[in-house]
């Protein structure tokens, strides 16, 4: 379970994060929804550690992983697919993939290349093109290619970033699709962040409303989709 | 025909020093954002570890071996001493100037070139001395004529080329080597991927201290030893490697080769005296033409 | 804002002030001592040429030691072969080293970090090799020899005896003030703001409508015309030289000037006097643990090597912004 307390980040005395805190219970689809500007990415910036959070705290399980470094944050479960399918373009499909499980210990080689069969399996597009340049693929399958990055490194929290932005509506939806599936077959925890409210809550169990750095609501996602005073507000429909 | 046969391997083997060096300073440009002018001060001292252990009677591969081994553990110290702090400092306002951050290690690196140099001058004096070869000096024996081709510039092109096959092996085949290139190329998804950035950057700096020390090793025969022998070859080094590309491993190789062959051609048909003239107008040319070399790729600026 | 008016006095007033001083001071040490003020005098120009360079502009340069060269060896040429006045020669030398400085400049304009400082170390190593390549002009390895030569007859007969060193040390007085009293105004003169806006954001600058690339010449232009003038000083002392002009020098010129403190004028003249008495200093230390002379020989190098180490790591902007930064808050916590 992800629990975030009072989460505050600033840049140069700007507060991108006034004050967050919400809940994010194991095996769920948490969505965190608001309007661009609303600290969505820099709350999933704050929890990789890419960003420094000023105050509060974020605990996964338990563990306080507020001030650790990105690499222990990774080592210790959590997964980021960044915002803007982020592959390194001038590396092979393969490599990125490989990319992804290199941290994981001599042991566990034989789980590594199972891993690996599975996001192939979970996106056989991919297994088509493993020796392309990932600078080569399609937006949506470098997407495909970032969240598989992100898969083999068995995490216990997928954090997404926007991962529908820039992609065709059926791609898109594809690839919730496939996060949905695969966070009710695996018990994976996913803290969604999108931009795309409807689709987000149409597969989440659980909403958070972002506005101006603040969470204004959090509620069951059918309740929030529901809501018609809300999304008028803040997601303007 | 001599000449130019003459040139050709001259070139060929003082170009596989240069590329090297030149490989050396790619690769801590690229996995450090540095461009280290120590390297061949590094290199000139572990190449007196490797005299002083030949003076006491130890065998050449020994202190070959050695000197391989000290380089790589300088380079790590240079990185975790140095290059650490400096880049973990955010309080003189001085950092706040774009043009500071990049000059700032350069500084650091003189810094340490000048340490090294005085100390080796301390501990084994300025005096020059030669360096032996492991195999003959001697121009080979062809039929009747002796070529102006030692079995030693064999050698350095053997243990070149065989250098160049490990490395490639390594960051092609090899998880470390994947690591380092991906952070080399995007930093921020290596880091998200749970990869030790700082570890690979040590890595760079160790494996760019081996490379100098061999080179170090190939190149006193027939330049001798002093704390100041070496500097002449960093700017070679420096030169191949613009010309090739700073951030590009297989450039600064050719890089190496081709400053080689243009510094043997303007020895044997122009004169020693205008080498330098002759590298310093092929760094203009580079600089003034094609900035990022011939393999480098353009540096996107942010506005 | 400060008027034209009084910062030209205030820089006029500081540069009497160093020139009297230095005067007197060499009125009452011995020669040796004089000698050494004579470094000082001469090599404060040269460091500020770094201090305007790369504390100013921010563009690094390992080959000022070339430009003193280009200096040295113009002012010599002129009196030896053209007969020239000393004094003449060395104003020349301002302008060829000045012109060489273009040169440099629009090479080096689009140049940054370590492309910049390899370039300039390229250009470094390159120049002295003139020499051997045209020995019969510019004297080979051996160089030419030149000096200040005797004081005038009126200036001895207001002083008394003037001993060589203390010519030497008088004869690079004026043109250590004139240095400095150009620095200072230089730097607080709209030029100097805009060196400092281009060193700190070069694109910030350009959007800003400031022409980059002409400032970072005329920059190059007058921190080489600077060391021109110190080349030609050093250069008298008896030989122009490549063995007068090593990289070592260029070195000597940053480390002095990092030390110091890259961004002051004050930085530049501590820096001066640090490599000029350094070796003197460590000598004093050796000899009293008997040290080798293998020793002793390289110990200033080290010495310098980790001090500049040590500044760049700990506080780059040298020892005149640590004591700045030591007296603010000595004053805030009163």
């Amino acid at each position: 379970m992800l629990e975030i307390k009072d989460l505050v980040t600033e840049f140069a005395s700007v507060q991108a994060l006034s004050g967050v805190s919400f809940t994010a219970a194991t095996g769920k689809i948490t969505t965190v929804i608001g309007a661009n500007g609303a600290g969505k990415s820099t709350l999933l910036r704050t929890i990789s550690g890419l960003e420094r959070a000023t105050r509060g705290q974020i605990l996964w399980n338990g563990l306080d992983v507020t001030k650790l470094s990105v690499e222990a944050i990774v080592r210790s479960g959590i997964s980021q697919v960044p915002e803007g399918h982020a592959v390194i373009s001038q590396l092979s499909v393969a490599e990125n993939i490989e990319l992804g499980a290199l941290f994981r210990k001599r042991k566990a080689r034989a789980d590594v290349a199972k891993s690996i069969a599975e996001v192939y399996e979970l996106f056989p597009i991919l297994f088509e093109r493993k020796s392309q340049m990932a600078g080569a693929l399609s937006g949506g399958e470098r997407q495909m290619l970032a969240i598989s990055r992100a898969l083999v490194a068995r995490p216990n929290l997928l954090l997404l970033d926007e991962p529908s932005l820039g992609l065709a509506p059926l791609i898109a939806e594809q690839i919730i699709n496939a996060i949905n599936e695969l966070c009710r077959s695996t018990g994976l925890t996913v803290l969604l962040v999108e931009q795309n409210a409807n689709t987000a809550l149409s597969v989440a169990d659980h909403g958070v409303l972002l506005a101006l750095g603040k969470v204004v609501a959090q509620m069951p996602a059918a309740q929030m989709i529901a809501d018609e005073s809300l999304r008028a507000a803040y997601l303007g429909y | 025909m001599t000449q130019f046969i003459t040139a050709f391997f001259s070139g060929s083997s003082h170009g596989a020093i240069y590329a090297l060096v030149s490989m050396g300073l790619v690769l801590v440009w690229r996995g450090a954002g540095v461009v280290n002018f120590a390297q061949m001060g590094q290199a000139m001292f572990t190449t007196y570890i490797a005299s002083q252990l030949i003076m006491h009677k130890y065998s050449y591969w020994i202190a070959f071996v050695i000197a391989l081994s000290a380089g790589a553990i300088l380079g790590s110290i240079v990185d975790f001493g140095i290059m650490r702090p400096l880049s973990g400092r955010k309080k003189s306002a001085i950092l706040a100037s774009e043009s500071m951050r990049t000059t700032i290690p350069v500084i650091a690196s003189l810094g340490v070139l000048g340490i090294l140099k005085a100390l080796a001058g301390i501990i084994w004096a300025g005096e020059e001395r030669g360096f032996p070869s492991p195999v003959s000096t001697n121009g080979i024996k062809f039929g009747t004529s002796t070529l102006a081709f030692t079995a030693f510039d064999l050698f350095v092109i053997g243990i070149v080329l065989i250098t160049l096959l490990l490395t490639t092996l390594f960051f092609t085949k090899t998880g470390m080597g994947l690591a380092m290139r991906a952070s080399a190329l995007n930093p921020e998804v290596t880091r998200l991927s749970g990869v030790r950035i700082k570890s690979v950057r040590t890595l760079s700096w160790a494996i760019s201290g081996a490379a100098s020390s061999l080179a170090g090793l190939l190149i006193t025969p027939s330049t001798n030893l002093s704390p100041n022998t070496l500097d002449l070859l960093l700017i070679v080094g420096f030169t191949a490697a613009v010309i090739g590309g700073l951030t590009s491993l297989v450039g600064s190789v050719i890089g190496g080769f081709a400053i080689g062959y243009v510094i043997s051609f303007v020895n044997v048909y122009s004169s020693p005296e205008n080498v330098f003239l002759a590298i310093l107008l092929f760094l203009l040319l580079m600089l003034f033409l094609r900035p990022q070399g011939i393999f480098g790729t353009k540096e996107v600026r942010r506005v | 804002m400060f008027s034209i008016k009084r910062i030209w006095t205030k820089s006029l007033f500081v540069s009497l002030l160093f020139l009297l001083g230095l005067f007197a001071l060499g009125k009452t040490v011995g020669a040796y001592n004089q000698s050494q003020l004579a470094s000082v005098a001469t090599l404060f120009i040269g460091v500020l040429s770094v201090t305007l360079l790369t504390g100013a502009s921010g563009q690094i340069s390992l080959g000022q030691g070339a430009i003193m060269a280009v200096g040295g060896y113009a002012a010599a040429l002129l009196v030896l072969n053209l007969g020239l006045s000393m004094w003449l020669a060395f104003i020349l030398a301002i302008v060829i080293a000045a012109v060489a400085g273009l040169l440099l400049g629009l090479a080096a304009a689009r140049l940054t970090g370590p492309y910049l400082a390899g370039t300039t170390l390229v250009i470094a190593l390159a120049i002295p090799t003139l020499a051997n390549r045209f020995e019969s002009t510019l004297g080979g390895d051996v160089g030419l020899s030149v000096d200040v030569g005797n004081p005038p007859a009126w200036l001895g007969k207001l002083l008394g005896e003037i001993g060589i060193e203390q010519w030497q040390l008088f004869v690079a007085i004026p043109f250590s003030a004139l240095a400095l009293f150009s620095v200072i105004n230089l730097s607080r003169s709209r030029t100097g703001r805009v060196w400092r806006a281009i060193r700190d954001n070069e694109v910030a600058a350009s959007l800003h409508g400031l022409n980059v690339a002409r400032n970072k010449v005329i920059a190059f232009v007058c921190a080489s015309g600077l060391a021109g003038l110190a080349g030609a000083l050093y250069g008298f002392r008896g030989i122009v030289g490549p063995s007068v002009y090593p990289i070592d020098l260029s070195l000597a010129l940053l480390t002095g000037a990092v030390i110091g403190g890259l961004r002051s004028i004050t930085g530049a003249l501590v820096g001066t006097v640090f490599i000029v008495f350094l070796p003197d200093l460590i000598g004093k230390v050796t000899g009293v643990f008997k040290v080798s002379e293998q020793v002793s020989n390289y110990l200033p190098a080290l010495v310098s090597g980790v001090l500049l180490l040590l500044t760049i790591v700990i506080n780059p902007a040298g020892i005149a912004a640590a004591t700045s930064q030591i007296a603010k808050h000595r004053h805030r916590t009163k």
